[in-house]
């Protein structure tokens, strides 16, 4: 059945034109057959054939309903369609490529965005069941700031909790990797045993650590991520049981994970065990699994009442303490959301312009073939055949602008993931695809503008009055005029909109970029690494010592110093201090503030002044008096009014000692260039030795000529010690603003084409009605209006359309300026430069656009323009 | 402005009966288009005219059932034309459709004139 179908639609295909031509000959030979039988009955040979065909009646009906008896019309109708359309496409190639280039760069960067959101936002993590995966922290006092996790309340969490069925304690570390060539720090996670298991995750080669194993003694073992299996170890299958130095102790390798596992924001090469030591700070992250049915509000509610309890069981730690629970994919993607979704939005706004373009360039068209249509009507073709034409030509041009545009999206992927930098730290672009769900927003999106571009358009040409129109002797039909300024109006206000957020995003990164740090960046080079474990704590500090000592005698180098934690890396360490000549303030009213760890020369490397005292020197050591540096907003902090030199402070680090304050440095935006100072208290490394520490190295000339020398000297204190990272300052600097310059970027981006589409709108519709008015420009010019005068009018019609898009899109910007105000650093969304300048731009392409078809208009010769009528 | 204009002065052919008067039209001959819709003027004494708008689709679709089949010959008038012709399913159709018109007829006729 389905053969003998399949084979009478091949027939009919191929038979296709024989059919054709058969009918018109068959009904060609009725109308011969009539003719000759009324020329024997006598009639004149003229009278006969014309009394035979009104006889007929509509040969192309009769003709079009007979066809319709044939079967599978409507799919052959579309192929038709089809058919008709892509001859048309040839016929008019410029005008073809024009709206498929428009489309497809409309729904390319649309679908390229749309990819990213996908693969960001909207995916599932690669875990099983991972919504049911949430993060834990605790909530600090005042700030209400997520903050990492007390092991001891970690343990509490764990015992008392009937929300989450599993949970895992999880720290990032350099890991210090040694294999014969040389000593190298890759990142690593040190895990509690639940942590695979809480995942989800098999191992794809061996095992993981054992469930509840070891609490406070860790076996010796590591599991592997793929890409370390791959790149460190050469893929070989053999590799579980290898013994490998992990931090200079063998550990063995029981399992590898397979590729893509990994916490979003928290990449790993290298898992270690981690062991669970009470009351040692906040220093961990935990990830958990909720239990079956259980929702993550009810989870959250808990877990601030489990707070609640060890707030009142371990004052000291926990006074004024809260806790929550985030979902997974929340805590990873939750930063990006805002830009994407803005991006995405604006992207939209783009192909609104593309798609407004395009039903523009039809509606011209459509006037165009409006005649043309009217014949077809008036020859009997059926409206809801021309309509379902008309549609489909812009399913067509649709359909082909959006496979250019998933082939560009393709492209513009590949080229994103390239180029966006490390330092974006944008989580989870490796899963970005053009997968299913891309490919069919991409169809839909295609889809939908077809319809957004050509229903218009399509409507408008069958609003013909068949008699009236074909009477009519001009050759042009004016209709859709309204539509057409509505559309450019819309254009302009569109346009308007995202040049103005552009601008704003231009203005507030600008600003950021002139904001001081509070040091001088240029020519540092920093030096990353964490400390190898050593017997004495002492002994770190001497390595950081020595390693200073031979860096400080290279040639080029000018200051040298050490910081446990780099500014511009958007953490820091920080505990509570407070003054010690006044009674102990209480467990939850205790000030809190950053603590650096640096050696003699770090403010000296960095240009950092100081205001007050004295900077640390090599006699602050072990033994001596312990001494620390305040910077100013921790001196306005501890000490409003009075000079913080020679006070005494409590610091509850280490050992909770009390510190004398030695001097008074300058305020520096350490978490980043937009972040205000936060208090700061610098202690000695000789004194409080770091597990980490970052080298600060000032030289003249380029920082990175001495990269070679520096490791070569790091290696002679120690062959074993790794380096997790090397970086210029101004690199990091830079970086820290990453992201708000390709929110700038990308907004220009968008807007220049936005401003470009617009006035290719613009330009289009004032072309178009100055070639529409051409005769009644003529007449005007022949009954004396100047050139002046006519060039006046086409300008103003112009410069209305932009006024009244313009207000509307300031109208949209006021609507959206709460939105705005959440993007911007020290720029106000209502900006009057900016808003000024983008009024003054958008008139300029305006006026621009309609200068050279008013120039057209005035050049016309009236007497041409007439006699051609 | 696309619908053809109507005779007034003639009677409409029933919705289903066309079918029937071309099967019978083409039982004692092959005819082409004109022909049948001369013929069926002609035997119904001028009262049934076809309307070409009709006729063809109508053989167009009897074709394709398979009731008729159609060849291009010379006319009497030695002009081309396509004629039709009953095939044997063709045939037994007009059987049943003469004996469906019949019982129509008669069930009218009752309706009518009640006995």
């Amino acid at each position: 059945m389905a053969m003998k179908a399949l084979r009478f639609v091949l027939r009919l295909f191929f038979k296709r034109r024989q059919l054709d031509e058969d009918l018109n000959d068959e009904l060609a030979s009725h109308i011969a057959m009539e003719t000759s039988l009324r020329l024997q009955e006598g009639e004149s040979p003229e009278a006969a054939r014309q009394a035979a065909l009104r006889q007929f009646g509509n040969v192309g009906l009769v003709a079009d309903v007979t066809r319709s008896t044939w079967g599978f019309t409507g799919f052959e109708q579309a192929l038709q369609d089809v058919r008709y359309a892509s001859r048309s496409f040839v016929r008019t190639p410029l005008f073809s490529a024009i709206v498929i280039v428009t489309l497809a760069l409309g729904i390319g960067s649309s679908t390229t965005i749309f990819s990213l959101l996908d693969g960001i936002l909207l995916r599932a993590l690669p875990f099983p069941e991972s919504n049911r995966l949430m993060m834990l922290w605790e909530l600090p006092p005042q700030t209400q700031k997520p903050n990492v996790v007390n092991l001891s309340n970690f343990v509490a969490w764990r015992e008392r909790n009937h929300s989450f069925e599993s949970m895992a304690v999880f720290l990032g570390l350099p890991m210090n990797l040694l294999s014969d060539q040389e000593s190298q720090q890759v990142p690593g996670l040190a895990v509690t045993a639940d942590f695979f298991s809480t995942l989800g995750t098999a191992p794809l080669l061996g095992r993981t650590f054992r469930r509840g194993e070891y609490w406070t003694d860790v076996p010796r073992e590591v599991v592997l991520s793929y890409s370390a299996w791959q790149h460190l170890f050469g893929g070989r299958p053999d590799i579980i049981g290898k013994k490998i130095s992990v931090n200079v102790s063998h550990h063995e390798i029981i399992g590898v994970m397979p590729p893509g596992f990994g916490l979003p924001n928290n990449k790993a090469e290298i898992y270690v065990p981690q062991a669970i030591f009470m009351n040692e700070g906040r220093n961990y992250s935990v990830v958990a699994r909720l239990r079956l049915g259980i929702n993550p509000e009810a989870a959250k509610a808990e877990m601030a009442t489990l707070a609640a309890q060890t707030a009142l069981e371990n004052v000291q730690m926990d006074s004024g303490w809260s806790a929550t629970a985030v979902p997974l994919l929340d805590q990873a993607v939750g930063s990006v959301r805002p830009i994407l979704l803005m991006i995405f939005a604006s992207v939209g706004l783009v192909l609104l312009l593309a798609c407004a373009n395009v039903a523009n360039l039809l509606m011209m068209r459509a006037s165009g073939r409006a005649r043309e249509i009217c014949v077809r009507l008036a020859l009997g073709a059926g409206r809801n055949r021309i309509l379902r034409q008309l549609l489909i030509e812009s399913l067509l041009l649709a359909l082909l602008g959006g496979l250019s545009g998933v082939a560009l999206s393709g492209v513009a992927l590949r080229l994103l993931k390239g180029l966006l930098p490390e330092s974006l730290q944008i989580p989870r672009l490796n899963e970005v695809t053009l997968n299913v769900t891309v490919l069919l927003y991409a169809a839909a999106v295609s889809i939908l503008s077809a319809v957004i571009f050509g229903l218009a358009p399509a409507l408008q040409s069958l609003r013909c009055n068949v008699s009236e129109d074909l009477h009519q002797s001009t050759r042009s039909v004016t209709s859709g005029r309204g539509a057409r300024r509505a559309l450019v109006v819309t254009e302009i206000a569109l346009a308007l909109v995202l040049v103005s957020a552009a601008g704003l995003m231009v203005r507030s990164f600008l600003r950021l970029t002139s904001v001081d740090p509070g040091f001088r960046a240029e020519s540092v080079l920093t030096v990353r690494m964490m400390l190898l474990p050593a017997q004495k704590k002492e002994y770190r500090a001497e390595v950081v010592r020595e390693m200073l000592d031979r860096i400080h005698s290279l040639p080029g180098v000018v200051a040298d110093g050490s910081i446990g934690i780099l500014p511009m890396e958007g953490t820091n360490s920080g505990t509570y201090y407070y003054r010690a000549d006044r009674p102990e303030p209480a467990p939850n009213a205790r000030p809190v503030g950053d603590v650096s760890i640096i050696t003699p020369g770090y403010f000296d490397a960095m240009r950092i002044p100081m205001i007050r005292g004295r900077a640390f020197n090599t006699q602050d050591r072990t033994g001596s008096p312990l001494v620390a540096i305040l910077n100013q907003s921790a001196a306005r902090m501890l000490f409003p009014g009075e000079d913080a030199v020679g006070k005494r402070v409590k610091v509850e680090w280490t050992n909770n000692d009390v510190v004398e304050v030695i001097g008074v440095a300058a305020d520096i935006r350490h978490s980043g260039v937009s972040t205000p100072p936060d208090p700061c208290l610098f202690m000695p490394n000789d004194q409080q030795p770091f597990p980490f520490t970052a080298l600060v190295v000032r030289t003249v000339g380029e920082p990175a000529q001495l990269e070679k020398a520096i490791r070569e000297q790091i290696r002679l204190v120690d062959a074993d010690q790794g380096i997790s990272k090397i970086e210029e300052m101004e690199q990091m600097v830079s970086d820290s603003i990453a992201r708000p310059r390709l929110e700038a970027m990308v907004l220009t981006l968008f807007g220049v084409i936005a401003l470009g589409l617009a006035s290719i709108g613009l330009y289009g519709l004032i072309a178009f009605s100055v070639a529409q008015r051409a005769r009644e420009i003529g007449i005007r010019v022949a009954l004396g209006a100047s050139r002046a005068g006519v060039f006046r009018m086409i300008l103003g019609d112009g410069l209305r359309l932009t006024l009244v898009g313009g207000i509307l899109g300031l109208a949209a910007i006021f609507g959206l300026t709460r939105f705005l105000r959440s993007l911007l650093f020290e720029i106000q969304p209502l900006d009057p430069l900016t808003l000024t300048s983008v009024i003054c731009l958008l008139t300029f392409v305006s006026l621009f656009a309609c200068y050279v078809p008013a120039r057209r208009a005035t050049k016309a010769d009236p007497a041409a323009v007439l006699r051609e009528e | 402005m696309t619908e053809p204009i109507k005779y007034q002065n003639r009677i409409e052919i029933l919705q289903g009966t066309l079918d029937l008067l071309i099967l019978q039209t083409l039982a004692r001959e092959a005819q082409h288009g004109h022909g049948i819709s001369l013929a069926i003027r002609a035997r119904s004494g001028d009262l049934l005219s076809v309307e070409t708008g009709s006729l063809y689709p109508a053989l167009h679709r009897l074709e394709k059932k398979g009731w008729l089949d159609s060849q291009w010959k010379i006319s009497e008038n030695n002009q081309r034309a396509k004629y039709y012709c009953l095939t044997k399913t063709g045939r037994k159709q007009l059987t049943a459709e003469q004996n469906r018109w019949r019982l129509l007829v008669r069930a009218v006729t009752g309706v009518l004139d009640p006995a």
